[in-house]
């Protein structure tokens, strides 16, 4: 049977690789350069390279201050994420007077986006007290509809054989998810973690509305205010926008599997 | 007899629990979306200040939007033209997919590459691409310069009628990783089977295309879709980076809008009819792309 | 070697713990030896126009700010032309050497990878004296 030849393919793939790398290559270059970023024509390669932007950086920016507080908002979104969807998700496998309209509860939350909630949902927070702190941040990012589905998805596979075996054995319903149930959806724990770290870890304008003094600004928020400042002739921002991609990039490339599983599994529940 | 009463305590007992696991959850939703959604409905029907209390106005608020407000019908074009962009960018990715879902030696390492820049801080992506776009040392301009298209450079983030399409190109590259994910698993879940009937039929390539893959597709596509309507609704990030609304109002959206009266003219209560408008119109678009699907979120039938 | 070792060791060669530990060592060697330099030591020597080493010049350091260099801290070189600077809290900064006769020696830009960063910076070269 002949196939078509690989090689036309291989072609157009470079080609679409190329064309996507492109933004990546131009801004690393940027932040490497020794002249004046605004001279024309732009070089291809970097003339003097120098990493000396990135000192500059570090000690211009409060670098360390935004990365520690994107840091305390993504972990408590991670763990709010495991702790609350493991339980909502094993209530929702149990059978119970009002289970389905629950449900659909549920559901029609996810119909609700972020966006047609920022205005209450920062009076509410002013409410709570807890308005320009990590907590308030974090909040609303505590649990999410997907990946509680993603979960009830995995318990109810596990045999009920276990869990009754379980119960004979006298556990407590927590310590039946905690050594039952987990250690058989390392799949879906691996979804909610990368699920829940994305949407906290590049979230904008949740933060950009909650908090009130730069001390409080995440990552993006820090990023998005030395903009301005920083628009001088060196690589300086473009250093910074490098420092502030890596961490991301970085657990992309070693969690792919887990990342693009989490992505399907969830959108095709959605 | 005492079976009775002991089982409606177990019963009770059983629904307890299930109540207690399911509070943090439902606290959280109940506090971030379904509060809020009445909240705004609510407060679009008043006039409401920090200073003073609550007003009923009844329509006011609606009437000042639809009348008056010429920055609510731009945002909504705009929101339109995005929408209307995102088949260009799921067309795409839909092409890619099927170059790498054909077996290619290092498929893994060309998803990877387009798949890279979906994981990214919008906001960086925002950054990258205006400085891409910048006037005097931005890439396109240099590259569209030597190849003498144009004697001067072009201000693309400053033009009335290239900002909008400047930042949807940000946007394309951003998605496109994700739209291509997304069908290359509706893709590798069609039965081989299928293709493999139609060949021994002589059933051409694009006709094999047409009739086997796209409407196996849907699903997949419906997915994408959704996500482009979603994502034209509310790229807030890019658009406070890239532009910030645009010269004039070319490239404000909805939730630019919404987010500039609520916290630069702190209008709550404009703010939150605005954010009610655009709730149901993503309802209407979302229900709308439903039944060009087929209905049923493109679901096939078996 | 017993199961549970066997498995412990597995976990450990895992790329979720091999990247995070191999990060905080890197982190860790990287503060240890940023904490063993940083008394801000700053040592060169100033050279007149025949090579000489020139004794009792002033040498300036400039600090930045913001985008101008501002002078900050003064020494003279000693008999040999070298001169010292201690507990300088720069990273960036600029050193000129100032004859007595008033020639300078062209600004030599200073970038260190850290502040307080213990360097020892090429010879500043004065011009030939006005004659």
């Amino acid at each position: 049977m002949k196939r078509s030849p690989a090689w036309p393919r291989h072609l157009a793939m470079v080609a679409v690789c190329f064309l996507m790398l492109v933004p990546f290559y131009w801004v690393i270059k940027t932040s490497l350069t020794g002249e004046n970023i605004y001279a024309y024509p732009p070089r291809i390669i970097p003339v003097e390279p120098h990493l000396f932007n990135y000192v500059d950086v570090w000690y211009l920016i409060p670098f360390a201050r935004y990365f520690l507080n994107s840091l305390i908002v993504t972990s408590m979104a991670i763990c709010g994420n495991l702790l609350f969807n493991t339980a909502a998700a094993y209530a929702l496998t149990k059978d119970f007077p009002g289970r389905r309209w629950l449900v659909l509860l549920f559901l029609s939350c996810m119909l609700i986006p972020f966006q047609a909630t920022i205005i209450p949902a920062y009076l509410i927070t002013s409410w709570l007290g807890v308005l320009n702190t990590q907590l308030g941040i974090a909040l609303p990012l505590l649990s999410t509809i997907i990946c509680i589905f993603v979960f009830k998805a995995s318990f109810e596979a596990v045999p009920k054989s276990l869990i009754d075996a379980a119960r004979i054995d006298g556990l407590g319903e927590w310590r039946i998810v905690t050594r039952i149930m987990l250690p058989l959806s390392k799949p879906a724990i691996a979804t909610n973690v990368i699920l829940s770290f994305i949407w906290s870890w590049n979230a904008f304008l949740w933060p950009l509305i909650v908090t009130r003094t730069p001390e409080m600004q995440t990552l993006p928020l820090g990023l998005a205010r030395f903009m301005s400042v920083l628009e001088n002739t060196t690589g300086s921002l473009h250093a910074f926008v490098v420092l502030v991609l890596l961490p991301g990039v970085t657990i992309f490339l070693m969690a792919q599997k887990e990342f693009i599983r989490g992505l399907t599994s969830g959108a095709i529940k959605g | 007899m005492t079976a009775a009463p002991w089982l409606a305590r177990k019963r009770t007992r059983e629904a307890a629990l299930a109540v207690c696991f399911l509070l943090p959850a439902l606290s959280i939703f109940f506090l971030y979306r379904i509060l809020p959604l009445g909240w705004n409905i609510w407060l679009s029907f008043h006039s409401w200040s920090p200073l003073k209390a609550a007003q009923f106005v009844g329509l006011e608020n609606y009437q000042e939007m639809l009348l008056d407000d010429e920055v609510f019908w731009e945002s909504l074009g705009n929101s339109l033209i995005f929408i209307g962009c995102s088949p260009v960018a799921i067309a795409a990715a839909l092409g890619i997919a099927l170059l790498v879902n054909s077996d290619l030696k290092g498929a893994a390492v060309y998803r990877t590459i387009v798949f890279l820049s979906y994981p990214l801080m919008t906001v960086a992506v925002g950054i990258i691409w205006r400085w891409l776009y910048d006037e005097r040392a931005g890439l396109f301009n240099y590259v569209l310069r030597s190849a003498g298209v144009i004697d001067q450079p072009l201000p693309f983030l400053q033009s009335y009628d290239f900002a909008l399409l400047c930042i949807i190109a940000a946007d394309f590259w951003q998605v496109l990783g994700f739209y291509m994910i997304i069908l290359l698993t509706g893709l590798q879940s069609i039965p081989i089977h299928l293709y493999e009937a139609a060949r021994v039929d002589g059933v051409p390539t694009v006709a094999r295309f047409l009739r086997i893959t796209l409407p196996l597709l849907r699903p997949s596509l419906f997915i994408c879709i959704v996500v482009g309507i979603l994502n034209s609704f509310t790229s807030f990030d890019l658009i406070y980076v890239m532009t910030n609304g645009g010269p004039g109002h070319a490239t404000e959206l909805l939730i630019t809008h919404i987010y500039k009266s609520g916290f630069g003219q702190t209008r709550f209560d404009y703010a939150a009819a605005l954010t009610v408008v655009q709730f149901l119109l993503l309802v209407a678009l979302t229900w709308i792309a439903n039944r060009l699907a087929g209905g049923n979120a493109g679901a096939l039938e078996r | 070697m017993s199961p549970r070792a066997r498995r412990a060791l597995r976990i450990m060669r895992h790329r979720f713990v091999v990247a995070p530990v191999a990060f905080i060592l890197v982190v860790a060697g990287w503060n240890l030896y940023v904490a063993a330099h940083d008394d801000g030591i700053i040592t060169g020597s100033v050279r007149t126009s025949d090579g000489r080493p020139a004794s009792g010049v002033e040498v300036v350091l400039l600090e930045r700010d913001f985008v101008n260099y501002q002078e900050k801290y003064r020494t003279r070189t000693d008999a040999d032309g070298r001169y010292r600077f201690d507990n300088m809290q720069v990273y960036i900064g600029q050193l000129e050497a100032r004859a007595p006769d008033g020639t300078r020696s062209p600004r030599y830009l200073l970038r260190l990878w850290f502040r307080a960063q213990n360097t020892d910076v090429p010879p500043l070269l004065l011009p030939p004296p006005k004659s």
